[in-house]
């Protein structure tokens, strides 16, 4: 094995980029999933010390897909599936909160509440899907890259997501 | 024809004007749109990049020991003792079961087949567990009482000639050269060199030194030693002191005797005493205890 070749993931610095790309992503990937937060770090952590211990063998171009793979593969011995527990953030909407009357609030707070459960009810692949567009900021292109599909099923999933979604306030004014 | 998926396009700003004006004019739009800006400001719960980080690098660099099932020592406790339990099975019922009865001892068991056995004492039967059913053969040294179960041919070998039957119950008798077959049920076919011959119920056959001795029928249900006898017919002195001797398990030594007289009749052994005076009496002999285990038989003859 030449140096040049331990140049790959194995250098730290080249590590530590490629972990900070994508260990918070990949993290959140596998909580959408499966909803629960510790074993969606637990195989995080995992997926990356196995990179770690094989970047030998792991050429760099090849390693996103690789964590994800083994983390895929982890995440099928998941035992506690749980709902899928998300937060709003707190500075949300804070321009409008000046200038709107408490009933709007009021309003606005049973919509997120509504819309929050709607996600933790729609099928696995169609949150994660979602979640991935809307929390993580990805292309359909990088989320099927991810998730092995086409960039087709990703439009799919994301479409019956949102009229999934849109049932859900069929009673909200 | 390829689907199209417009709430994808428009979520992505994909749509053209065009799409979008027409989108826009549909009264779902509103809802969509406030789920598209309020599902924007959603977060995942808070992720410790750093902390994750460090713990990686510092995972030790070579392959981790995941302890998996397969390798964790109960397993291979488990794994061991099932391997060793199915040697232990596989050698005993491959192998041959041997049954011994001491002298002084006899001894009941079952074949496979639930046939029954009582072993005399000093007594050896050697068989095959595995596929007793259609093999039912076996090995005697010494004597032996069958009540054989109903089924295939049922067969004993033993040095001097070869039993063999159906359903019955027989008594087979092998000591130095005499050879012995006492019927009490059913039929039994016994080989004896080249000589083949049939008895039935109540008889009994014997061999001794290749001559054959016909004997009387008898109307005993079962051989006399079950019920602690020794019965003899037509016996030389040798052959009832050797009977004697693994009865009781003692030693026997005959000093000057030379009578050849063959014995016919029971002897009861229960009690070692009275068996001794009997056949002191009859052969004209004086016992002599040395020890518990040992006597001297002096020929009264010869003084």
């Amino acid at each position: 094995m030449s140096t040049e070749e331990i140049s790959g993931i194995c250098k730290e610095a080249v590590f530590s980029t490629f972990f900070k790309s994508h260990a918070k992503a990949l993290r959140n990937y596998l909580f959408y999933k499966f909803g629960n937060e510790d074993q969606a770090e637990d195989i995080t952590q995992d997926a990356f010390i196995k990179l770690w211990q094989n970047c030998a063998d792991v050429p760099v171009e090849k390693a996103k897909s690789y964590v994800y793979t083994i983390a895929n593969n982890a995440s099928l011995n998941v035992i506690a599936h749980q709902k899928v527990v998300l937060n709003y953030a707190k500075n949300s909407g804070k321009s409008e909160l000046t200038n709107e009357n408490p009933e709007f609030i009021l309003e606005e707070n049973q919509f997120k509440t509504k819309l929050n459960k709607a996600i933790q009810n729609l099928n696995e692949t169609q949150r994660v899907a979602f979640l991935m567009h809307r929390i993580d900021g990805k292309k359909y292109a990088e989320i099927a890259a991810e998730l092995e599909i086409s960039v087709k099923a990703v439009e799919k999933r994301i479409h019956l997501a949102l009229v999934e979604l849109r049932k859900e306030f069929d009673h909200f004014k | 024809m390829e689907e199209n998926y417009p709430l994808a396009k428009w979520l992505s700003g994909e749509m053209t004007e065009a799409e979008l004006k027409e989108f826009q004019a549909q009264p779902d739009y509103a809802l969509y749109e406030k789920i598209k800006k309020h599902s924007s400001s959603l977060e995942a719960p808070a992720f410790d990049e750093a902390a994750i980080l460090t713990s990686v690098l510092n995972s030790p660099k070579k392959e981790v020991k995941t302890i998996s099932f397969t390798q964790h020592w109960l397993f291979r406790v488990a794994a061991v003792l099932v391997i060793s339990l199915g040697l232990f099975f596989t050698y005993n019922n491959f192998s041959a079961a041997t049954e011994f009865a001491e002298n002084g001892n006899q001894k009941n068991f079952f074949l496979p087949d639930n046939s029954e056995v009582v072993l005399n004492s000093g007594s050896e039967i050697q068989y095959k567990k595995w596929n007793w059913e259609s093999n039912r053969t076996l090995d005697l040294e010494g004597e032996a009482y069958f009540k054989v179960a109903k089924g295939k041919k049922f067969e004993v070998n033993t040095a001097l000639g070869k039993v063999t039957v159906l359903g019955t119950q027989f008594n087979v008798k092998q000591r130095d050269n005499r050879f012995d077959v006492t019927c009490y049920e059913g039929r039994v076919k016994v080989n004896y060199n080249q000589t083949e011959i049939v008895i039935t119920k109540g008889m009994s056959v014997s061999f001794e030194d290749g001559k054959m001795i016909t004997l009387p029928e008898s109307t005993a249900q079962n051989p006399e030693w079950l019920s602690h006898e020794l019965a003899f017919y037509q016996e030389d002195l040798e052959a009832i002191v050797g009977e004697i001797e693994r009865h009781f398990n003692i030693t026997l030594e005959l000093k000057n005797t030379e009578n050849n007289q063959l014995f016919t009749g029971i002897i009861p052994a229960k009690d070692i005493n009275i068996s001794l005076e009997i056949l002191a009496t009859t052969y004209h002999l004086k016992p002599i205890k040395v020890d518990s285990n040992k006597y001297i038989l002096e020929s009264l003859d010869a003084l």
